[in-house]
């Protein structure tokens, strides 16, 4: 049966050359906005690490000059402790911290650390003690960092679970050194390992992730550029003029913004999800107008041949045989344009020409574009082909 | 004869409908995202007000530090930019220059709303080089700038937050714990347009700090206004001139040896933002060639969509074919026959291509997606679409009509498929 279908198919094969390229390339283009889907869906179902519901994001800038000295710095320092202490003191703000990076942060601060010869890259963040009471990380091992920290003779790290796995696999991480570092300064401990944490947000992909200790009483390089700090639930947005104002009376030269951070994240959804929707809306309308043409091709074809399913009809084939025959004639083409298609796109991970997307995500996707082009040849070649079982034989073999 | 080919195109497209429908869709829907695309990068790169000298000017948007360890990429400072740059000012092609700040959210609190702005400081000369439309007033001077005035030009968008649309001259708003009396109002300037959009712009002198003086690496851009375009190359190598220069007089020469910048076009400038990695070497030819690529693959599958529509439907005429051949017509003639009426079609299908963009960009412009957007179908938008049009068409029409024109009369008589 199969055979013969695919000479009757060879036999038009100028016709259905084309029918195949336009499966082939339709196949190509939901593959790529289901993929796209897909990896967004999959980072989505991935654990975030923290709470973003009611912490509030400050950005702070504290004009910071290229050729400023200890002094100066020490001076802000003391600035930005005592704005803490006053934001913390507000009767709705249960805490608050200062950091390097806030999440949903366009920007950042990435690292590599070589391990066995091969380069780990690691986004990090200096943070503050209340970091993680302001953000609710969860500890899995060992402790998170203390005010008292800095009378340490190494310097404290904490690690999320992606790089304790990625540098050690499954060794305990804790009180291991991380880099080998310049003999004047201190060495880096590991002290805790959180669950995960992921600054860019739910629709980034899991990245290792590493955390330095900021101090408010020693000056370090960091440059805090947030300060977050969690609210009350139902803290009415009148409160952030209150904050600006204290804030810019405590420090009249800064500039800040404030931001809660559940705007922050509607932004990067909105900015990253775009893309997406622009494409899909794109990739419908191509899809709506291949399936109509394609509707259009067959029914046309059916028409030119009406003898031949005719005479089939004639030589005691039941409408059922010809319905089947129509359907599976368009299964085979299909199959050649999705067959084409897989090849084409199972070299992306192949060769690693998308490094970020797993291949369980492609792996999705291409059965997602298989399966929509499936559904799509069959939807158009179900009318015409129950016309043709409709066909009375001897009107048929009468037809010119 | 032409007027003949017409009279039949219109009558094969009138007969069967439902084709004739399939085909207008494909090719309405397929230049509709041409056109909303071609609209999009003609609001972003071409000369538009108030950037209507955006074709000579030049911008200088970046700058990188490089020393053996180390490398440093943000924003040019004013310093640098006021040092080793304004002096490319005394060349001979150089009308204007002018240095502003990169865009920075700025908050105020109006009768406890909060209002959050695109604030710009910017020097006199800035509004020089653009030709922005005043609705009221008229922009700061160098005399603001010298003199450290608290004055600010607002967009339209900013007097309507800040005074509900009333005249908003001589009224004083506050920014950024600043206090600013507005000076002039001018029609929003679009989002797109990342050398000149703001809501505000106020004097760089106003700045909170006096840092930025001294700063190499910061937060502002470079305009370089050209006498005239053939004066651009000339500009870009002097610039180079300047930053060996500056490279003799670096901040911290233990770190940093050497500079890298460039003095870009509009279209260089997006290629350098948008290129991942090292962007010091960028290919403006070769991202055009890529765009123009894309365009290409994305009209494959309708293009691949309507041959086979038009192969099926002229296997519907195999026997006027037939006549045709039996008394005489060349393949030739008929080829151009059917390359014709498939034309028609196009230029059918390109016209409610229009009137949907028309529709779509309006929307667009409305939703407030792209802030400020003024997408419009303007000449050379359509232009563009025209010209897309007749590529579709003849790339759809010829191969069909190749095919139809190989048939053999008997057979196409007879009726029999090709």
């Amino acid at each position: 049966m199969t055979r013969h279908l695919l000479k009757l198919v060879w036999n038009r094969k100028r016709t259905n050359g084309l029918m195949i390229l336009e499966i082939f390339f339709s196949f190509l283009v939901v593959f790529m906005v289901a993929t796209l889907g897909i990896y967004f869906l999959d980072n989505y179902q991935q654990p975030l690490g923290y709470d973003w519901q009611d912490v509030w994001r400050v950005t702070v800038d504290m004009k910071v000059g290229d050729n400023d000295d200890e002094a100066m710095a020490a001076a802000r320092l003391k600035v930005l402790k005592r704005l803490l202490g006053e934001i913390e003191a507000l009767e709705p703000v249960e805490s608050a911290a200062v950091a390097m990076v806030s999440p949903y942060d366009q920007g950042g601060w990435t690292s590599s650390t070589t391990i066995d010869g091969k380069e780990v890259e690691m986004e990090s963040n200096g943070v503050s003690a209340g970091f993680a009471e302001v953000l609710g990380l969860e500890l899995v091992a060992g402790r998170w960092f203390r005010e008292d920290d800095t009378a340490l003779a190494w310097k404290p790290i904490v690690i999320d679970q992606d790089l304790a796995h990625t540098l050690w696999g499954d060794e305990d991480p804790l009180g291991r050194q991380l880099r080998e570092r310049d003999p004047t300064e201190k060495p880096e401990r590991v002290v805790g390992v959180v669950r995960e944490f992921r600054k860019s947000g739910e629709l980034a992909p899991r990245t290792n992730f590493l955390f330095q200790h900021m101090s408010l009483d020693v000056p370090s390089w960091f440059r805090a550029q947030s300060i977050l700090l969690k609210v009350r639930p139902d803290t009415p947005a009148a409160f952030e003029e209150e904050l600006a104002r204290l804030l810019q009376g405590v420090a009249p030269d800064w500039s800040f913004r404030i931001k809660p951070l559940a705007e922050a994240r509607t932004s990067v959804f909105r900015s990253l999800l775009a893309p997406l929707v622009a494409g899909g809306t794109v990739a419908f309308f191509l899809l709506l107008m291949v399936a109509l043409g394609l509707f259009g091709v067959l029914w046309q074809n059916l028409l030119q041949r009406t003898r031949e399913l005719g005479l089939r009809r004639a030589a005691g084939a039941s409408r059922s045989a010809v319905h089947r025959q129509v359907l599976y004639e368009q299964v085979i083409l299909t199959s050649f344009g999705v067959l084409l298609g897989a090849v084409v796109v199972i070299q992306i991970p192949i060769l690693d020409l998308v490094g970020f997307i797993r291949p369980q995500v492609f792996a999705a996707g291409l059965l997602f574009a298989a399966a929509a082009m499936y559904i799509l040849s069959a939807l158009c070649a179900f009318y015409p082909s129950t016309l043709a079982s409709r066909l009375h034989p001897a009107e048929a073999l009468r037809y010119e | 004869m032409f007027k003949n080919y017409l009279k039949v195109a219109l009558k094969v497209l009138a007969r069967r409908k439902f084709f004739t429908f399939i085909s207008l869709f494909g090719i309405s829907i397929t230049l509709l995202v041409l056109l909303v695309t071609a609209a999009v990068f003609d609001h972003a790169l071409a000369p538009h007000s108030p950037e209507t000298r955006s074709d000579r000017t030049l911008g200088i948007y970046q700058l990188t530090m490089r020393g053996p360890n180390n490398t440093q990429n943000s924003d040019p400072g004013y310093g640098f930019l006021d040092r080793y740059v304004r002096p490319l000012s005394k060349l001979p092609g150089v009308e204007r220059f002018s240095i502003v700040s990169a865009p920075q959210t700025a908050v105020s609190y109006v009768g406890g709303k909060k209002i959050e702005s695109q604030l710009r400081r910017a020097d006199g000369e800035f509004w020089r080089i653009l030709e922005a439309e005043f609705l009221e007033g008229s922009p700061f001077t160098s005399e603001d700038e010298s003199g450290a005035r608290f004055v600010a030009v607002i967009n339209e968008t900013t007097r309507d937050r800040f005074f509900e649309g009333r005249p908003a001259m001589g009224r004083t708003i506050e920014v950024d714990g600043q206090r600013f009396r507005v000076v002039g109002v001018v029609r929003d300037v679009p989002a797109l347009r990342f050398s000149s959009s703001a809501d505000m712009w106020v004097p760089i002198s106003t700045t909170k700090s006096r840092h930025y003086k001294e700063e190499w690496l910061d937060q502002f851009h470079g305009l370089i206004l050209a006498r005239d375009r053939a004066d651009l190359p000339a500009i870009k190598s002097e610039f180079q001139a300047s930053l060996r220069e500056a490279e003799r007089h670096l901040p911290d020469p233990k770190r940093y040896q050497t500079l890298t910048a460039s003095a870009d076009t509009l279209f260089e400038a997006y290629v350098r933002r948008f290129t991942p990695g090292n962007t010091d070497v960028i290919y403006p030819g070769r991202v055009k060639a890529l765009l123009f690529l894309l365009m290409l693959l994305f009209m494959l599958l309708p293009t691949l969509n309507l041959v086979n529509i038009n192969l099926s439907r002229i296997l519907d005429r195999a026997s006027e074919i037939g006549v045709r051949k039996a008394f005489g017509a060349s393949s030739r003639t008929l080829v151009g026959q059917f390359v014709v009426e498939n034309l028609v079609l196009t230029l059918l299908g390109a016209l409610a291509g229009l009137v949907l963009a028309a529709v779509v960009l309006s929307a667009l412009n409305s939703s407030g997606f792209l802030p400020y957007a003024r997408l419009a179908l303007n000449y050379r938008v359509f232009f563009y679409g025209l010209i897309m049009a007749l590529f579709f068409g003849i790339l759809s029409g010829v191969y069909p009509a190749w095919r139809m024109s190989k048939l053999h009369p008997v057979q196409a008589l007879r009726g029999r498929s090709v």
